[in-house]
């Protein structure tokens, strides 16, 4: 309801802009042909700013640039010294002299201007109201380093940097085929920041490619600085606390979800990939149960998959089993409970909660500071306040094992965001469960489950493949089947051509 | 905006409805344990509660708490009067009577317990013999937490099978279904030792007699299939054979336990009720004290008639005893009720019927294995 809202007054703010544009008189978007007004032109619409390069060959060209945009031994090499040796006199003749393999020619200020503003340089010739735009920008990018927030033993260690080209380079180089389509298109009114769509023509859904399409282009925004913000807003629902859309670092993780029919999201400036449609059971589900044994795979995602549940509901149940169950508790531990809780002075709601804060403030402490204290700020937080809490009597040590277990199993998530979340929607049940103990419980987990089930990511079910129920893509959920009983690409996103593999062994003789 | 403002609404009305759920917080709660009941001057109830406190020294101690009142639950007020900490049964896990209370009746008792939704149903039910105040007074050398002494000391030979299960569920369906008595084990203590010494057997919610614990393994055998359980019996000279007499005059004392038995009761007359009861039995040789040689086939072939013949008359030894004290705890008028139609079966009819109740014993038994002992 709010965000149809707000997407309408989007909408029509952008109408209103195109309008305005078609509006203005023509002439005035056409380069002008005399050098000096030209000049003037640019300096004008780029507010004379102390970077921006203009150089005259004599007798007619004049050259605009901005510094350090453009690569400056490509410039000296193929524009300048060919410029000196065969000054050319149209546009055309220049186009087909110079050696660059990025070669535009235009008469509008703008394309000349934005094009300008990516490392491009601007070739004027005095009597033409043509510009020759010789694209030549730097290549600054970051390296190429494993992904540091989602780590993996086996497999591939590459993850996307910051640069959009590289990082579209990357998964050119997983999926050689040119059925990867990559459409791009620019995002941020301001920013003017590259975005790309990514999908396998043949298996991605073609409706689903179209509605993801739709909600990009209809995004009107001054500055997209990083794709998390765009995941945000493209997916179903913006004030769900659980994302709905993945993203990832990791090249291999991309690639995967593009080959099982998924649509990926690239951006300009961002390290960090969209997929989607991604079920809530996937967010669990790491890249390197693909290169597991498969029984050691399943293993280790039913370790995940108790530890959401163990993440989310020992702290409560501890809280409502002290506050109100004392008849549940067994026997053998009702002694050593009740001893380590005889000091406390508060109701273990608000002890638990304590705990929980303090836990919170660690990991965020730990997160904001550079990574040589970050490891000083664990071992303080640890061992420093665990044990004085202890002695000083504020907590029970029975609470400190299950406080810091919960959070250990919140960090087995494979995606930081889920894991996030896992951490947060502890707090709500903490408090009902100090209310009214398991009743409260249950209430929390009543709504999480609704909330879960009205959920879609992209339109597709989120809470798929248990319901809806999707009984063979149950093969690859919280366990992982051998790969010969996962031959069909999960139906959730909906594939063209659901074949993944052919079931036959590959070795006949053995079978 | 409606919708939210709703929300936000029922929110708030849940939070200041905090007030209304009763908090027990672990450690600012008395924990009973273990509760006793004695019968008291002037139709009084005394009711010896164990109560596990803990103090903030880290240790937590038993506190034994004796009121009297004409209720239990008046007693519980007294004895939160007495009590730094809010008094909760929730952990009860065994309940004491005094013989003289079972005489007396303990359908009241298990009525109260069965209505409170804290109290568990699989808290064990015994009876004392004597009263059950001085049993738990007394101050043992060898034992902290007698509460938790007396529940693992039932519980460990109910869950080895040496006892019939008597949880307060058991006990209440025994109560409730007509055809069918309760029965209970009897503790008592001999000096710093408290021992299950007894089976206690009931009329309806009376105790009428007692069984010593090696009959017990009767009634078990009769009542139920079962797994487990070891039996010490002497074979006399009318069970034995000449050939097994030799070297044993005065009877062959030997032990064994029971892999499995399967046990089949059926009516067979319903005027006079007479029932066919059909016992086959695998066991175990554990210990014989005898020169018999356990390898020759012959001679187990002869060990195992004369056990039969032995244990066909101790059942019927037992069946007899418990007809005459008028309990029914093997059952046999559920089987009579659900083997006759339209019986109309009430409990008094059955009772009546039970003492002309006839049982033609028939056991099947094969030792199937001697020799490894554990």
């Amino acid at each position: 309801m709010f965000k149809n809202k707000f997407k309408l007054s989007l909408s029509k703010k952008q109408s209103k802009v195109e309008s305005d544009r078609d509006g203005n008189e023509p002439k005035e978007n056409m380069i002008p042909s005399a050098t000096n007004s030209f000049i003037q032109a640019i300096k004008d619409a780029t507010h004379n700013p102390s970077d921006l390069i203009v150089k005259s060959i004599p007798p007619n060209l004049t050259l605009i640039f901005i510094e350090n945009l453009v690569d400056e031994r490509t410039l000296n090499d193929h524009i300048l010294n060919d410029l000196y040796k065969k000054p050319s006199e149209s546009p055309e003749l220049m186009k087909s002299l110079l050696s660059i393999p990025l070669l535009n020619i235009s008469n509008l200020l703008d394309d000349a201007l934005s094009s300008m503003m990516t490392g491009t340089v601007i070739i004027h010739i005095d009597g033409y109201s043509q510009v020759v735009l010789a694209n030549i920008a730097t290549r600054e990018t970051r390296s190429l380093s494993a992904p540091e927030n989602e780590s993996q033993v086996i497999g591939s260690q590459v993850g996307f940097n910051e640069s959009l080209s590289t990082n579209v380079s990357l998964v050119r180089r997983y999926i050689m085929n040119p059925d990867l389509c990559i459409e791009k298109t620019k995002i941020g009114k301001r920013t003017n920041t590259s975005v790309s769509l990514l999908f396998m023509k043949g298996i991605a859904s073609e409706e689903m490619v179209n509605t993801l399409r739709q909600r990009i282009n209809s995004i009107d925004i001054d500055a997209i600085i990083d794709s998390a913000a765009l995941a945000e807003m493209i997916d179903d629902n913006s004030l769900s606390i659980f994302p709905q859309m993945l993203l990832t670092e990791r090249t291999d993780k991309f690639c995967d979800g593009l080959m099982n029919g998924k649509l990926g999201v690239l951006v300009d400036g961002s390290s960090m990939a969209i997929i989607c449609p991604q079920s809530f059971i996937e967010f669990f589900q790491s890249r390197e149960d693909q290169n597991l044994r498969w029984q050691i795979a399943s293993f280790l995602r039913i370790l995940r998959f108790s530890a959401i549940f163990l993440s989310v509901y020992l702290t409560p149940l501890y809280v409502a089993a002290l506050t109100f169950h004392y008849e549940v508790i067994p026997q053998a531990f009702l002694v050593p409970l009740s001893e380590s809780r005889a000091l406390v002075p508060f109701p273990p709601v608000f002890e638990a909660l304590l705990l929980e804060f303090i836990i919170e403030l660690l990991r965020e402490a730990g997160a904001r500071l550079p990574t040589k204290i970050g490891q000083t700020i664990g071992i303080v937080g640890g061992i420093v306040i665990g044990t004085a809490a202890v002695q000083a009597g504020i907590t029970s040590n029975i609470l400190i094992i299950i406080i810091a277990l919960s959070a250990l199993a919140s960090f087995t998530s494979p995606s930081y965001m889920m894991g996030n979340v896992i951490r947060i929607i502890r707090f709500p049940i903490i408090i009902l469960a100090g209310f009214w103990g398991f009743y409260g419980i249950m209430l929390a987990f009543c709504f999480i489950l609704i909330h879960l089930l009205r959920q879609s990511s992209l339109g597709t079910p989120y809470t798929a493949p248990f319901y809806p129920p999707r009984l063979k893509d149950w093969r690859d959920s919280i366990i992982r089947a051998p790969f010969s009983y996962t031959s069909k690409r999960p139906t959730s996103s909906r594939p063209v051509d659901d074949e993944k593999s052919n079931p036959e062994p590959v070795n006949p003789e053995k079978s | 905006m409606k919708k939210l403002r709703y929300f936000i609404i029922i929110i708030l009305l849940f939070v200041s409805l905090v007030g209304c759920a009763e908090t027990k917080i672990l450690e600012r709660i008395g924990v009973t344990t273990l509760v006793g009941y004695d019968l008291g001057d002037d139709e009084m109830v005394d009711t010896t509660a164990i109560i596990r406190q803990v103090s903030p020294e880290f240790q937590s101690r038993v506190e034994i708490i004796t009121t009297k009142d004409k209720t239990s639950k008046g007693t519980r007020i007294k004895a939160n009067l007495r009590s730094s900490k809010k008094i909760q049964i929730g952990q009860m896990r065994i309940v004491l009577f005094g013989d003289d209370v079972a005489k007396d009746g303990l359908r009241y008792y298990t009525e109260t317990l069965l209505e409170n939704p804290a109290v568990s149903n699989s808290l064990f039910m015994a009876v004392v013999e004597g009263r059950t105040q001085p049993l738990l007074e007394y101050k043992y050398e060898n034992i902290e937490d007698i509460g938790q002494h007396i529940f693992k000391l039932v519980e460990q030979n109910i869950t080895n099978e040496h006892l019939i299960s008597s949880t307060l569920h058991e006990v209440a369906h025994d109560y409730d279904s007509i055809g069918m008595d309760m029965s209970m084990p009897i503790l008592k203590r001999d000096k710093e030792v408290i021992a299950i010494t007894d089976v206690a057997l009931f009329k309806r919610d009376k105790m009428v007699g007692k069984l010593s614990v090696n009959d017990s393994f009767y009634l078990k055998l009769v009542r139920n299939n079962f797994q487990s359980g070891m039996l010490e019996t002497v074979l006399t000279k009318d069970d034995l054979t000449s050939s097994l007499m030799k070297n044993s005059p005065d009877g062959i004392p030997l032990v064994f336990d029971t892999v499995r038995t399967v046990r089949d009761v059926k009516l067979i007359n319903q005027k006079t009720p007479e029932f066919d009861l059909h016992i086959k039995m695998n066991a175990r040789l554990l210990e014989i004290k005898s020169d018999i040689n356990t390898g020759d086939p012959k001679q187990i072939a002869a060990l195992e008639k004369a056990i039969k013949k032995n244990l066909t008359r101790e059942i019927s030894r037992v069946i007899a005893y418990c007809q005459e004290v008028d309990s029914d705890v093997f059952g046999f008028g559920e089987v009579y009720r659900s083997s006759v139609r339209n019986s109309n079966l009430t409990h008094e009819k059955w009772h009546e019927m039970y003492k002309e109740m006839k049982v033609n014993v028939k056991i099947d038994f094969t030792i199937i294995r001697n020799g490894i002992f554990e």
